[in-house]
C-alpha cells in the first residue's frame, strides 16, 4: 500500500467484483456448507475471512458509491475478474516488503512489443526488463534464507523428483517468495510456466531472474486488463506444451482455461488453488457438476489458517498501530470487536502489553471462552465513551457506527482488522460538519465541529495489510503447503482424488508444520513403537483425527 | 491428545474410588475387597466399551477393541461403532467426514486397559457386574468427593435400605434411601448449589411458565448429588415426573437422595449399594404400575441397557435418550450400528461447551490446584515440563506461564509442537531437560511417557505427576523395584527415594492428578446439568420426524444457548445482531452463529 495512487486504481477496478461478491455472501457459504470439506465458514467470517481479505471483497459498499462510474467502465466480466484476487493473508504480496524498487519505469514500452531475450537465447517469457535478473536473484536469495522449510523441501525431495513429468502452469503473485516455490517446483522436476494474479504485485526483477534461469514468466508490475489476460494466454497457449498442474490464486488462471481451452483442461490432473475466491468458485463449479479435474483446497489447511488468523494477527495489530499511531499499549483500554481467531490474536497481544481489553460478541461460545481467558465481555455501547482503541474483527458490516463514533473520546484510535472495509461505518463520517485530516499515510483525524479528533486507520480498511506487513514466516507455510498439495496431487494413485474439491491430507498439513519446526529449533518427540500402537497410530502421523480442533 | 483425556477421566474416576482414603468418610462401606473388586469390575469393561468410541476415525482399532470383548464377553451388543450426525453437513465430505468434533477419546484406552485389566475381567464373568461400576467418563459425570459428600454418612444404621419402611412426611412411600431424616442436610446442600449453577436456574426461571416437559416422564441414572439434584428439580420445574437411581454404587449423598426423596421424587440409591441393590434399583425405577418412562437421562449406559434388555417394549415408546458419559455414548453408537437402536438418542458428551471446560479450562485451573494441594510448590520460576500440548496441555502451560513458570513442552504432532512455538514454549524432547526440571507434567494420552530411565536422571526433589489419560502414562510400575524406598508423606503424594538418597515426588501414583487431588468446579458440573435438561426438552419436543433412531449430537443451537446461559455469571453483555447485519452474514440473529466444523 506505500502507493497509494495504484491502491486507488487497484480498488477501482476491483470495485465492481467486490459488489458481485457480497452477493453472493449467502450463496458462497451455502456452497462452502454444502461441499463439505470446506473449513471455510462464515464464523470465520470474522477470522479466517476477516483476516484474509485483501483489499477486495468488501469494498463494495463504499466504493461501490463512489466508482460506480468505473463499475460500468468495465463491463466484461472477465474484466472485472481480473483484478479480484487472493483473499488470504499469506496469498498477498506485501506491498510494504522489497517490490519492485527498480521499477522507476526507465521505459514506456510495454513488455509485450519488446524483443525479449534471456543471456541462454531463450525468448519464451515476458517481462519487463531482463537486464533486472541479478536485483531480482538477490532478492530471491534473501527470502530463500527465511523459507528454510522450503528449501529443506527442496534438499529432501530433489533427488525423487516427485514432479518429474508435471507441466505446471501457475498464476499468483510474482514476489521473491513465489520465485523460491518456483525454483523449488522446478528442482523437484516440473517444468513452469507462470503469470500474475494480480496486475501490480509483480516484482519486475524477480520477474526476470526467473526468466534468466528459464522459467517462462508472463508478468509485469502495472500490467493492464487486456495485458493481464494475454499473459495467462501466453502461459497456457503454448506450441507442444500441454500443462498439466494448474497452481492458482484467484481462480482467474482456471476460469480461462475451463472457458477457452477445455479439452487441455480436460487433461489437467489436479488444480491448486490457494484463495477463498479461487476456492469459492471451484466449490461452485464442483456443484454444477462441472469440474472434471480433481482440485486441491489449500486455503483451509489448519496450519495454514491459524498462521493467516491467529498468529499473524496477533503480530500485525501490535506492529500496525505502532507504525501509524505510536501508540503506547500498557494501561490503556481497548475493545475488540470480535472473538474469532482474529480476535483471539489482538487480545493475546494486546493483554501481554498490559493494555485492559474488552470484548463484544454475538455467538454466546465465543463470549464464554472470552470470559474465561479473562476478558469483559461488553457491548460496545457501554464502553465506547472511555476506551483508547477500538479494533474491530467480527466480519460483520456496521459495527462501529456513526452514533458510536459521535461518543468516543478525544483521541481514540479506531481501526480494522476483520473484514475488507465494512466494519467501520467510514460512509457515515463522510459529513460536511466533519473535518478530515490525513495526518501521515493511512492515519486520518476525523475532526468533530467541537474539536474532538478521532483517529482512523487506513479508512477503515484492513489493518494488517495497510499498515503492516506480512511476514516470509507465513508466506513460507502458505508456499510449502502449495508445492505439497502439488506432489499429492501429481502422485495420487489412480482414483484416490476424483472430480472434487479436496483439502490437503492432515498429514500433509503436519508435513508442513514438522517443516517449519526446525525454525524454533524445535525438538518433536518421537512414538515409540510400543507407544504408535497403544494409541493405535502410524508413528509418522496423521497424529489427529479430522474433526480435532487444535 | 486432549482428545484422550476425557476417556482418561473415566478409568481414572473408578480408581479414584479406591484408595484416596483422604476423601473418603471415616465410616466408608468400601473394604479392601470391594475396593479392589471394584477396580477390577470397572476398568475392562470401561476399556473395553470405550474401545470404539471412535466412530470412523480408526476403524480397524474399533475392530481389535470389539474382538477382545467379544471372546470374553459374548453377549456384548456388537462393537465398533458409527458415529451418526446431526448435521447433514458433516455427512459425506471427504476429508471432513468426521468433523463433529466429537468422541474418539475412547479407542486409545482400550489396549493398555484391557491387557492390564484381563486378570479380573476375566474373573468377572458376569456381564452386569462389570458394568455397574463403570460409569461416566468425563470431568463433569464425576462427582467431586472432596465437596460436599455425604458428611451424615456416618452410618448410624447397618440396614440395608431395601428392608426399611421408606415414607416422607408426605405419607408418600414410592423410594428408597437411607435416611430420610436426612433430608433437611440435604435441602441445605442443594440451596448452595443452587447457588453455583444460576444457568440452570434461569433455564428453570425462563421456561417454567412454558413447561416444555409437560407429560414428559423421566427416568434417569446419574451421580445423586446436589448438582443433580438441582437438576431434577428443574426438570420437575419445567413439568416433567422423574424418578431416579444412581449410576455409581459410592457417588450418592445420602442427605441429598433424602432431600428428594422428601420432595417427592422417587429416588433409589445409596451410598454403598451393592451390586445386587444397584440393578434393583435401577428396577424399581423403571418398573412400576402404571407409570411408563418416556424419556432417558444417563450417564454410563447401564439404564438404557436394563430397559433395551429387560423391558423391550417399554424401550419402544420411549421418545428419546440424553447419554452424557463416554461409556454410554459408545454403548449407543454400538446399538446403532446393529441397528437395533430404536429411538433417538443424544450425545451430550461431545458438545463444545463441555468439551472445553472439562479440558482446556478445567486443567488450567485444576493442575495449580492440584500441585498446591499435595505439595505446596512455588511456581515463579521453576523449570515444567509439560509432555503434550492438546487441549489439556494448553490449559496447563497457559497456567504455569501465568505463574512464572518456565515451560518446556513436548509434542509428537506437528501441529501442535507449531502452536506450542508460536505460543511461546520452548518445544523439547524429554530426555534434552530431564536433569534440570522441576515438574514434569504428562498430558499426552500415551503411554510409559515418563519411563524409569528419565526417572533415574531426574534431580532430587522433582515432582512427577499425571494430568492425562488413567494411570499409564507415567511408568509407576517400573517404580516399584527392592532398590527403591517408597515413602508415603502425604494422601496422594509419595516419596520415591533412590539409593543415593535422591528422591522424587510423585503424585497419586501416576493417576489423573486432577480427578484425585483436586475438584471439579461446580460450574462446569452446571454445564453439564444445563446441557442435559435442554437435550432432554429438545429431544421430547421435536417435531416427529426431526431425530430418528439414532445418536445425534446436540444442536449447535443449544450448545450456544448452554453458553449464554452462563455468561451472565461473568456478568457478560453479549452483543446482538441488527436486522441489517444478520443479513449481511446470511445469519439468523438468535444463532447458530458457527458452521458445526468451526475450531472455536
Amino acid at each position: 500500500m506505500s502507493d497509494p495512487a495504484v491502491e486507488v486504481k487497484l480498488e477501482v477496478k476491483q470495485a465492481s467484483k467486490e459488489v458481485k461478491e457480497s452477493e453472493n455472501v449467502a450463496e458462497k457459504y451455502s456452497a462452502m456448507t454444502v461441499s463439505k470439506n470446506s473449513e471455510m465458514n462464515m464464523g470465520d467470517l470474522s477470522s479466517a475471512f476477516s483476516a484474509v481479505p485483501t483489499h477486495k471483497p468488501v469494498k463494495k459498499q463504499i466504493q461501490f458509491v463512489e466508482d460506480k462510474q468505473e463499475f460500468s467502465r468495465f463491463p466484461t466480466k472477465a474484466g472485472r475478474r481480473s483484478l479480484s484476487r487472493s483473499i488470504s493473508q499469506s496469498s498477498t504480496d506485501s506491498y510494504s516488503s522489497a517490490a519492485s524498487y527498480t521499477d522507476s519505469s526507465d521505459d514506456e514500452t510495454s513488455p509485450r512489443d519488446k524483443t525479449q531475450v534471456n543471456s541462454k537465447g531463450s525468448s519464451d517469457f515476458c517481462v519487463k526488463n531482463i537486464k533486472q535478473a541479478e536485483f531480482g536473484r538477490r532478492e530471491i536469495e534473501i527470502a530463500e534464507q527465511d523459507m528454510t522449510a522450503l528449501i529443506s523441501l527442496r534438499k529432501r525431495a530433489q533427488s525423487e523428483k516427485p514432479l518429474a513429468g508435471a507441466k505446471i502452469v501457475g498464476c499468483t503473485h510474482i514476489t521473491a517468495q513465489t520465485a523460491v516455490l518456483i525454483e523449488t517446483l522446478v528442482a523437484l522436476g516440473a517444468q513452469c510456466r507462470w503469470t500474475a494474479c494480480n496486475i501490480y504485485s509483480t516484482q519486475n526483477e524477480v520477474a526476470a531472474a526467473l526468466s534468466e534461469t528459464g522459467v517462462a514468466v508472463f508478468a509485469w508490475k502495472g500490467e493492464s486488463e487486456d495485458d493481464f489476460w494475454w499473459c495467462i494466454d501466453r502461459c497456457v497457449n503454448n506450441e507442444g506444451w500441454q500443462p498439466n498442474m494448474i497452481l492458482d490464486d484467484g481462480g482467474d488462471l482456471t476460469h480461462w482455461m475451463y472457458k477457452k481451452y477445455p479439452n487441455v483442461f480436460k487433461k489437467i490432473r489436479g488444480i491448486v488453488e490457494e484463495s477463498v475466491t479461487g476456492v469459492h468458485r471451484l466449490y461452485q463449479l464442483s456443484k454444477a457438476g462441472k469440474l472434471c479435474v480433481p482440485a486441491m483446497n489449500v486455503n483451509d489447511s489448519v496450519t495454514k489458517q491459524k498462521f493467516d488468523n491467529l498468529y499473524c494477527c496477533r503480530e500485525s495489530i501490535l506492529d500496525g498501530l505502532k507504525r501509524t499511531t505510536d501508540v503506547m499499549f500498557g494501561g490503556k483500554q481497548v475493545v475488540i470487536c470480535g472473538y474469532g481467531e482474529v480476535g483471539k490474536g489482538c487480545c493475546a497481544a494486546l493483554k501481554a502489553l498490559g493494555s485492559v481489553v474488552s470484548i463484544t460478541e454475538i455467538d454466546p461460545i465465543c463470549a464464554l471462552q472470552a470470559c474465561m481467558d479473562g476478558f469483559r465481555v461488553v457491548k460496545l455501547n457501554e464502553v465506547i465513551r472511555q476506551v483508547d482503541v477500538i479494533i474491530t474483527c467480527t466480519g460483520n458490516k456496521n459495527v462501529v457506527t456513526r452514533d458510536q463514533l459521535d461518543r468516543m473520546k478525544n483521541g481514540s484510535i479506531v481501526c480494522n482488522m476483520g473484514h475488507s472495509n465494512t466494519e467501520i461505518d467510514v460512509a457515515s463520517l463522510r459529513t460536511p460538519e466533519l473535518t478530515w485530516e490525513r495526518v501521515r499515510s493511512q492515519v486520518d483525524h476525523v475532526i468533530w465541529p467541537d474539536g474532538k479528533r478521532v483517529i482512523l486507520l487506513a479508512e477503515g480498511r484492513l489493518l494488517n495489510l495497510s499498515c503492516s506487513t506480512v511476514p516470509t514466516f507465513v508466506l513460507s507455510i502458505t508456499a510449502t503447503t502449495q508445492a505439497l498439495a502439488l506432489i499429492e496431487l501429481y502422485n495420487a494413485p489412480e482414483g484416490r482424488y476424483k472430480q472434487d474439491v479436496y483439502l490437503l491430507p492432515k498429514k500433509m498439513d503436519e508435513y508442513v508444520a514438522s517443516l517449519h519446526l526446525t525454525t524454533f529449533d524445535a525438538h518433536l518427540t518421537e512414538l515409540s513403537d510400543d507407544q504408535a500402537k497403544y494409541l493405535g497410530l502410524n508413528k509418522n502421523g496423521p497424529f489427529k483425527p479430522n474433526y480435532y480442533r487444535y
